[in-house]
């Protein structure tokens, strides 16, 4: 009975204050000047993550112990998960707010594990959208190439893929050694991408044995070609024997050529080839290797990771220190001359430069110089018709290049140097060439910094940061490291190094995330509102009663992850 | 059976006897004992009730609240500090109506650390809407246990029964503890009209507007003036099934009396035997034992002094700037009644200061030798 009770008399009255039927009637959300909407919102790791992947959700699939569609939702993304979970340099750890009580999801590894399950590993198929007898072309079989040829075949494309070396895969197959990405893994999932049609042709180099002019019966051209080229030391002596740039250095061993080197090592540079580099000379033998790096260690663009397991192995990193020539007798390296350096005024990236101490040169005993610089483009097979800048190939936000149906991604465009941002942007041309082939136009891309998404994410673009986070419902837990082999062991051989996660330790790690701004049904809600004007659905989804809502925000106040917007009423606008 | 045992252990088999279901409360000097034996009777099965350890007496009283919402036999215990600490709840119990029994054993309030017996921390609640029992001997702080719950459940409303620290809650006197049966036929167990129940969800206290409020506060008063005869007829019932009537005030040697000592509380019992002894030397003196204090026993109080020439109040507390309370009270008894005595209101025995036969003798000396008070409150016993 919902109606306002009015006694006559004391005798018709309870002896005490107590409810002879509801308070239905007193529909109390006309109060309200306040009303509170769900809103799921951007996590901090869903907007670093280059591949778009949506990681907030599929952690907390892992949660409720649903890992094939924790898989399938990233694969929706990126068809590479056993590689990135391997070795994406993980910015989206970098932004978690989780780092803030006990250091940031290991995301990384959980994607490993995800990507590590038992099963059929089969890639999932997507609205066939390609119009009839649509062919593409790729030109390079690395992880853009593969990405974009991913996105374009599960959608019916006829995709060729054109692979300059005799191996498929690019930097992912001849830069990355097996002992971070093993074989098994890779081949895997390049098998996956093939088995949706996609024909991989090797040893066919655009500008050499493929002529532009081949590619006449193909509607779209992606330019995939990546940056294989070690840039230079510039000092006298570099050109002796025992000089062994980088790149080609990690390419020819991961070809199964033999590489002779020397029994002290030097690796100059401070990023990830630097330390790949130089932990493969030690699998190959070296006695002593050095890294030498002309800033200091919080200026190194390298993986934490990846240096400390450097260092574990055995590897000497020196800091502040520059090559300025290369010692030689003979036409062959007999020793390296060094100056110290200090650092400077910053650079125009804000990165303090390194500058020369005068009079400090000194000289170490080596038979073998590694550079490892950086690497650019070779871009030399481009005519005219595609523009380039600064080494670059110019691409608009379609990946578009200025030559008509044909589009580039992957670090040749981009220069971003990771797989992760590779696998968005061959994610972005291949949606890209999907739109140029229907007809629509390839305005509307988010812009080349932003990612792509191939499922549209229906959230609020603010990201959730950590002020964001209620404290209250989250204590300090440590990150869960993953197993390694012991250093001592793993430097005898290429097989890999991490060991990845036991079920446990990815249920606990997944456990520990905060899924910010994106509601998990906690029930913090539902259980506060003091008004019980909140309907838990089949305990997947609640619903605010308007009609008794009376706005006090406490469910927004206590929802442990900024899920609930609290918004003006549309009647006090004025 | 009869047991030597002290005060404060003589409301915790009452309240064993009587079956409480839900028992809260934080310790207090003097009143610890009584809680403490509840707690192993809980403890070891010989009480079947839940045992609340709270953190302090207000959540204590709310506790016990709680318990009497949902429709338990409640009972909670303190002294003093405590008392005054759960001032805000007493009304919450009250004004529930809610029929919780609870000791409270008098001791001065501080500052000026005092554990010793005054009843000034009692009186300081009367207007909280509980009943409220003064006991005189350890036998009637448990008879007062088992009539306090049948009181309260009848009339809905809370009761306080009182005893004096030290002089009754630590001293061990000869008990007659009745035996279960018999106590279970005098006492049946609790049926709640409205209760908190998830089968039948009601909401509790909530806002009451000023159309409804004073109809539920004139029913809270009709329920203190019933409380007076539902008093007398337990009390009644109680002789006839233990053998030991109560009545709501006792006149003691009062049957020709020209002068009566008026008190409660462990004076009363020294204040018999100076009765006595008077009445042996021929001196017409006779004893008023207040036994309610609220409601106040007016009636009772008008019809047991008709007649007497003079009253002697003895308070063992004090109103600040009045004096002593049971003599205001019974003072505002008597306004308007034909042939009023003289009421001599004495203050005596504060903070536990001992008030012994040779006290009381001097009171009713002095209320002899005076046609009336010389002043306002006569101090017995100060140093001035």
């Amino acid at each position: 009975m919902s109606y306002i009770i009015t006694f006559k008399s004391e005798a018709d009255m309870p002896d005490t204050t107590v409810s002879l039927g509801t308070t239905l009637y007193n529909k109390t959300g006309t109060w309200r000047y306040m009303r509170p909407v769900y809103r799921n919102k951007t996590s901090p790791c869903n907007y670093a993550c280059p591949a778009g992947e949506d990681i907030v959700n599929y952690l907390q699939m892992v949660v409720r112990g649903e890992y094939e569609q924790a898989r399938q939702r990233i694969l929706e993304e990126n068809p590479l998960i056993g590689v990135c979970g391997r070795v994406c340099p993980h910015p989206c750890e970098s932004e978690c707010n989780r780092a803030e009580l006990g250091g940031a999801i290991a995301i990384h590894a959980m994607e490993r594990f995800l990507a590590d399950l038992p099963g059929k590993h089969e890639l999932p198929r997507a609205e066939k959208t390609a119009p009839r007898g649509a062919k593409v072309a790729i030109i390079g079989s690395g992880p853009a190439g593969l990405s974009c040829a991913y996105q374009l075949a599960r959608r019916g494309y006829k995709v060729t893929i054109f692979e300059a070396l005799p191996v498929i895969g690019g930097m992912l197959r001849v830069g990355i050694p097996a002992y971070r990405l093993p074989r098994d893994v890779l081949d895997r999932e390049i098998a996956a991408i093939q088995s949706l049609g996609v024909a991989i042709r090797t040893g066919l180099r655009l500008g050499e044995n493929l002529k532009f002019e081949d590619l006449r019966d193909y509607q779209a051209v992606l330019l995939a070609v990546g940056q294989h080229r070690s840039r230079k030391l510039n000092v006298p002596g570099e050109g002796a024997q025992g000089v062994l740039p980088g790149l080609e250095f990690l390419r020819r061993i991961n070809l199964g050529e033999k590489v002779e080197i020397g029994p002290k090592v030097a690796v100059i540079g401070g990023g990830n080839t630097a330390m790949d580099a130089a932990r493969s000379a030690l699998r190959l033998g070296a006695k002593t290797v050095m890294v030498l790096y002309r800033r200091s260690r919080y200026e190194m663009p390298a993986i934490d990771e990846e240096i400390e397991e450097t260092e574990q192995e055995g590897v000497r990193i020196e800091y502040l220190t520059a090559p300025v020539e290369v010692l030689t007798t003979d036409g062959r390296v007999a020793g390296l001359e060094c100056v110290r350096m200090r650092l400077g005024e910053p650079d125009e990236r804000g990165r303090r430069r390194p500058e020369p101490i005068f009079g400090s040169n000194y000289t170490l005993s080596v038979e073998t110089v590694i550079p490892a610089l950086g690497q650019e483009a070779d871009l030399s097979f481009l005519d005219e018709a595609v523009r380039k800048a600064a080494g670059l190939i110019v691409i608009d936000e379609a990946a578009a290049t200025s030559r008509h149906g044909v589009f580039a991604s992957g670090d040749a465009a981009t220069g971003a140097g990771t797989v992760a941002h590779a696998i968005g942007s061959g994610k972005r041309a291949a949606l890209a060439i999907d739109r140029l082939l229907n007809g629509q136009t390839l305005a509307g891309f988010p812009a080349l910094n932003e990612h792509v998404h191939v499922a549209a994410r229906n959230v609020d673009p603010t990201i959730v940061r950590f002020e964001d986070i209620n404290p209250a419902y989250f204590t300090p837990e440590p990150r869960t490291a993953q197993s390694q082999r012991p250093a001592a062991e793993r430097v005898k051989d290429f097989r890999e190094v991490n060991l990845g996660f036991t079920e446990s330790e990815a249920l606990r790690e997944a456990q520990r995330c905060f899924s910010c701004g994106t509601c998990n049904q906690c029930d913090t809600c539902w259980l506060y509102c003091p008004d019980v004007c909140i309907q838990r659905r089949e305990h997947d989804s609640y619903e605010f009663n308007y009609d008794y809502c009376k706005g006090c925000g406490v469910c927004a106040e206590e929802c442990p992850r900024g899920a609930i917007n609290m918004e003006e009423e549309l009647k006090w606008r004025k | 059976m009869e047991k030597v045992i002290m005060g404060n252990h003589a409301v915790s088999y009452g309240v064993q006897l009587a079956r409480a279901q839900v028992i809260a409360a934080y310790p207090i000097t003097p009143q610890t004992q009584v809680v403490e034996i509840l707690s192993e009777f809980c403890a070891n099965g010989t009480l079947k009730a839940t045992f609340i350890k709270v953190e302090s007496e207000h959540s204590a009283m709310a506790a016990v609240v709680g318990a009497s919402i949902a429709g338990a036999r409640a009972f909670t215990a303190t002294s003093s500090h405590g008392l005054a600490l759960m001032h805000e709840v007493l009304h919450w119990a009250s004004g529930g109506r809610l029929p919780i029994v609870m000791a409270n054993v008098n001791r001065a309030l501080g500052p000026g650390w005092n554990v010793w017996t005054e009843q000034t921390d009692s009186l300081a609640q009367r207007d909280t809407g509980w009943m409220q029992f003064y006991c005189e001997t350890n036998q009637e702080a448990l008879d007062m246990v088992l009539q306090g719950f049948k009181i309260a459940e009848t009339v809905l409303l809370p009761v306080m029964l009182v005893l004096d620290a030290f002089v009754l809650s630590h001293t061990e006197e000869p008990v007659d503890v009745p035996d279960q049966e018999t106590v279970d036929r005098f006492l049946p167990p609790y049926e709640a009209r409205y209760k908190l129940q998830p089968g039948d969800p009601r909401s509790f206290y909530g806002l009451v507007a000023p159309e409804h409020w004073m109809e539920l506060r004139y029913k809270m008063q009709k329920a203190m003036e019933e409380a007076v005869a539902v008093t007398q007829q337990v009390g009644a019932e109680f002789g006839q099934v233990f053998g030991r009537a109560y009545d709501v005030v006792e006149k003691y040697r009062m049957d020709d009396a020209d002068l009566a000592l008026v008190t409660s509380g462990s004076i009363v019992g020294t204040s018999r035997e100076v009765v006595d002894e008077l009445r042996d030397k021929g001196q017409k003196v006779g004893l008023l034992k207040i036994r309610m204090f609220r409601p106040f026993p007016v009636a009772a109080v008008r019809e047991a002094l008709a007649g007497v020439k003079k009253a002697a109040v003895v308070d063992r507390n004090i109103s600040y700037g009045v004096g002593g309370i049971f003599a205001a009270e019974l003072k505002s008894a008597l306004y308007g009644t034909p042939h009023q005595p003289t009421v001599f209101p004495f203050i005596i025995g504060l903070g536990g200061r001992d008030v012994t036969p040779q006290s009381i003798r001097d009171i009713v000396a002095y209320a002899q030798e005076h046609d009336a008070p010389a002043e306002e409150i006569i101090w017995m016993e100060v140093k001035r």
